[in-house]
């Protein structure tokens, strides 16, 4: 599923992430990594606040729905 | 000979608080050529001979952003001779990421893990001597806040640069694309100068680098040959290029990692604590609005007020008491002592003019310092008589009475100008034009300052990054970031700190649109001009300056959703996806240095182009040809100055909003100087007739009037403003198109108001009217065009 729609507080594994390269790119440095660990904080109207890796990262909507966990 | 040493690691590792703590106040801050990054260099505090370079904040090595292309050029032209890759301890597997790039360009590096204070805390323990082996490179724990284990680091970077050993990295790819590189290397680079650089090369051409392609000057032949290798190598790991260098690079990590990190027990960080409440859906934004009215209240409308006035009425006005002391009593006395003599002067005034003295009660006018809107007022005889004994006994109180009077500095540069004689038009020169231009620029400097605590406070304490992501929702419709709100809020009080504060905003796009759109919020300088229009014009209606306000917000989001649609502003939106620094308390000499670094570079850069033009503006209002000849002018002689004469010349181009008659250009032009001096010149040149206000109202109509108010709220701010919008935007070309666009913006809008307006205030539908609703509807395309840049 999509990480917008993972419950807040629980790990999950990234299975895969979609969208144009630079951006995915730009995830990869920051931590997303497929086979990594996700944790969705906090979340406002879809924009959500995640762990990864220890740092938090603050993704919007249009983006997390392109991290399937 | 020197030894350069450069810092390297993500955003928000503590590299800054590093740097300040190894070069205290021996630094260089600037911009890298032709960007807009910051570029800070310092002299090492220990040795003199060890310069510090601190890289921008970077996650990667890759040519995407303007921070990761400098630092790595910087690394590959510059060579500098060792760099120290700052890590962020409670966070070290996403940090090592660029590590792991780093130690590939082939130059010595030591590591200094941050933070340690904050891992103790969190009961977590690092194995740096093993972490050490298993990288190769020597490692040491910091604390760069607490001042922990700095001489350390450095003597270690010294000594790491006088072997001038050149870094091997022990990281090895999978079998299949070091097979690859081996055949890059051998294909392009065995001749290269600096075969330091070989493997760096090679990965990056692996990667299809562009930039690297070009900067090695490879031939069609030779990328297509490469691309055969990358393919092959693609097919078998079944993935893209650069995704199996990054997944790689995670998984040696990975490896590294988990023997030599042991972590406490995982539960929420007392930052994730924080959070919860900071950002939450529900806190969000009352929280969020709390702060700002806090920010606001302190650096606009009170402590910031207070230090505006002071610059600006006190050393660079008459004078000011000493922490103030006797400026209440001062105040009492001198207001006590004017309502007395208002009413005397009153009472000669209808002598004059009547020929007699009244014989009951009695009117006389009242001027309002500000705005100059007059109002009268009725005394009987013994108001008079009682003003009368009250003028006589008692003299005009002097301040210097009252409490230690410091003399401003025009006072004391006048006095000293009349002890040594000099002739009028130098003194005119220095007191007019060189005293008040200076004075323009530094009289703004304190409240600057005072905003620039709260900014530099919110940012490093880690509220700044989370404000973008509660806002950004509401402004990322207009094209502007969440962090637009700050500059705009500021904005209301004074142009000048708003368009520093956006600042904070990292895209570049998004820093421009805001920095472009800002001074259309009316300042507080604009505000006295506003009541005088809404005085003389429009009778003092009230609904005058909430209009200005509504203007002022439409301006922003209609021109936020035009330009983003323009070639200026191109592209899809970087999505939002930005690091959020834990939460901490900054120290004190952070922010002090912080403030202090952006407002000094406020008055040197904005300083030159606000004095130059406060001294063309002075000379052209006092000089003019007259019946005897070129000279200098008395205040009331505006009408023949070499001003007026270019408000006549150009008055043409305000035909069509209504006001094209040379007193309002000129108004408006003084209003570049301050906006508050439209005031003042109206104010000179209707004065002949005795009554302002209705000779503004005979000049203007209500359509007009209107036109001639949204023309001079929108259009270019003032010069101190437009110094700060130069500064800002660090490039000749985008200040003019901010300029430009600024007063053809509020040119539009003017003439709609008086062509539309027109018809609304019973003067009819003209030809011109229907080029106000072309106007319209040229904004309105303008707004729901389709946007040809945007993908899909």
């Amino acid at each position: 599923m999509p990480l917008v729609l993972a419950p807040a507080g629980q790990a999950q594994m990234i299975k895969k992430i979609g969208g144009q390269p630079e951006v995915r790119r730009h995830l990869e440095e920051l931590g997303f990594v497929p086979g990594g660990y996700v944790t969705v904080i906090s979340e406002i109207g879809g924009n959500l606040i995640v762990n990864v890796k220890e740092s938090r990262i603050a993704v919007d909507k249009k983006l997390a729905q392109k991290v399937m966990v | 000979m020197g030894i350069r040493i450069a810092l390297a690691g993500n955003p928000n590792c503590g590299k800054t608080t590093l740097f300040n703590a190894l070069t205290g106040s021996n630094q260089f801050v600037g911009n890298w050529p032709g960007v807009t990054v910051e570029y800070k260099e310092g002299k090492y505090k220990g040795e003199k001979e060890v310069t510090i370079v601190d890289l921008p904040g970077i996650y990667s090595l890759s040519p995407y952003t303007l921070e990761e292309v400098v630092s790595r050029n910087y690394l590959i032209d510059e060579r500098p001779d060792a760099i120290i890759n700052v890590i962020d301890g409670t966070n070290l597997e996403r940090n090592l990421y660029l590590t792991t790039q780093i130690m590939e360009v082939g130059i010595p590096v030591v590591v200094a893990i941050n933070m340690m204070d904050v891992v103790e805390k969190n009961g977590d323990k690092i194995n740096t001597g093993k972490l050490s082996e298993e990288i190769g490179v020597p490692v040491v724990e910091i604390s760069a806040l607490k001042n922990k284990g700095l001489s350390d680091i450095v003597n270690k970077a010294i000594d790491a640069a006088k072997e001038a050993k050149p870094q091997a990295p022990k990281h090895r790819f999978n079998g299949s694309v070091e097979h690859a590189f081996a055949h890059i290397e051998e294909l392009c680079l065995h001749d290269i100068a600096d075969e330091n650089l070989q493997r760096w090369y090679s990965i990056k051409l692996f990667e299809r680098d562009e930039k690297v392609q070009e900067k090695l000057g490879l031939s069609q032949e030779v990328i297509s040959h490469i691309e055969k290798d990358i393919q092959s190598c693609e097919q078998e790991l079944d993935d893209d290029a650069e995704s199996i260098i990054t997944g790689e690079r995670y998984n040696y990590i990975g490896t590294i990692i988990g023997d030599c990190v042991k972590k406490a027990a995982v539960g929420l960080s007392s930052s994730d604590k924080i959070d919860r409440v900071l950002t939450n859906r529900w806190l969000a934004l009352p929280i969020f609005a709390l702060v700002m009215w806090l920010v606001y209240y302190i650096s606009v409308t009170t402590v910031g007020t207070w230090a505006t006035d002071w610059a600006n009425d006190g050393v660079f006005g008459d004078g000011w008491h000493l922490f103030a002391i006797g400026s209440a009593d001062y105040n009492d006395a001198a207001e006590e002592f004017a309502a007395n003599q208002i009413i005397v002067d009153g009472y000669d005034v209808y002598v004059e003019e009547n020929g007699t003295e009244p014989t009951g009660d009695f009117e006389y006018p009242v001027e309002d310092e500000e705005t100059l809107e007059v109002t009268y007022e009725t005394a009987s005889l013994e108001d008079y008589e009682a003003a009368k004994a009250y003028v006589e006994s008692n003299e005009e109180p002097d301040p210097a009475n009252y409490g230690v009077w410091v003399p401003g500095v025009p006072v004391l540069v006048g006095n000293l100008l009349e002890s040594l004689n000099v002739n009028e038009i130098v003194s005119g020169l220095i007191l007019d034009g060189i005293v008040a231009g200076v004075g323009a620029v530094l009289g703004f400097v304190p409240q600057i300052f005072v905003l620039f605590i709260f900014l530099a406070f919110l940012e490093s304490c880690g509220y700044m990054a989370r404000v973008a992501f509660i806002m950004d929702r509401i402004f990322r419709r207009f094209g502007l970031s969440g962090k637009s709100f700050i500059p705009m809020l500021i904005g209301t009080g004074c142009g000048i700190p708003g368009i520093m504060a956006s600042r904070t905003i990292e895209s570049d796009r998004d820093r421009k649109m805001t920095i472009m759109t800002t001074t259309f919020i009316p300042c507080g300088a604009k505000l006295p001009f506003i009541a005088m229009v809404a005085g003389a014009i429009f009778g003092g209606a009230s609904w005058v300056a909430p209009s200005a306000y509504f203007l002022g917000i439409f301006a922003i989001i209609v021109s936020g959703v035009m330009l983003k649609k323009t070639k200026l502003f191109a592209g899809d939106p970087a999505p939002f996806v930005m690091e959020l620094p834990a939460y901490h308390w900054p120290t004190l000499g952070n922010v002090l240095r912080s403030m202090w670094e952006r407002g000094w570079s406020f008055i040197k850069k904005a300083g030159t182009i606000i004095l130059l033009s406060t001294i063309v503006v002075w000379f052209t209002t006092f000089f003019g040809f007259t019946a005897d000849g070129f000279r200098m002018l008395a205040e009331d002689e505006i009408d023949m100055s070499i001003l007026a004469s270019i408000g006549k010349a150009f008055a043409w181009i305000f035909i069509p909003l209504g006001f094209g008659h040379w007193e309002a250009t000129v108004a408006s032009i003084t209003g570049l100087v301050a906006k508050e001096n439209i005031v003042g010149t109206l104010g000179i040149i209707y004065s002949a007739s005795g009554d302002v206000y209705g000779a503004m109202n005979a000049a203007f109509t209500a359509a007009s009037g209107f036109a001639f108010l949204a023309f001079n709220l929108l259009c270019a701010p003032c010069f101190a403003a437009m110094g700060a919008i130069k500064r800002e935007m660090n490039s000749a070309k985008w200040f003019w198109t901010a300029i430009g666009y600024q007063c053809g913006f509020a040119w539009v809008i003017g003439l709609i108001s008086y062509q539309v307006g027109k018809v609304f205030t019973g003067e009819g539908f003209t030809v011109g009217t229907i080029f106000g609703i072309a106007a319209i509807c040229i904004l309105i395309y303008g707004i729901f065009r389709k946007d040809k840049y945007k993908a899909n």
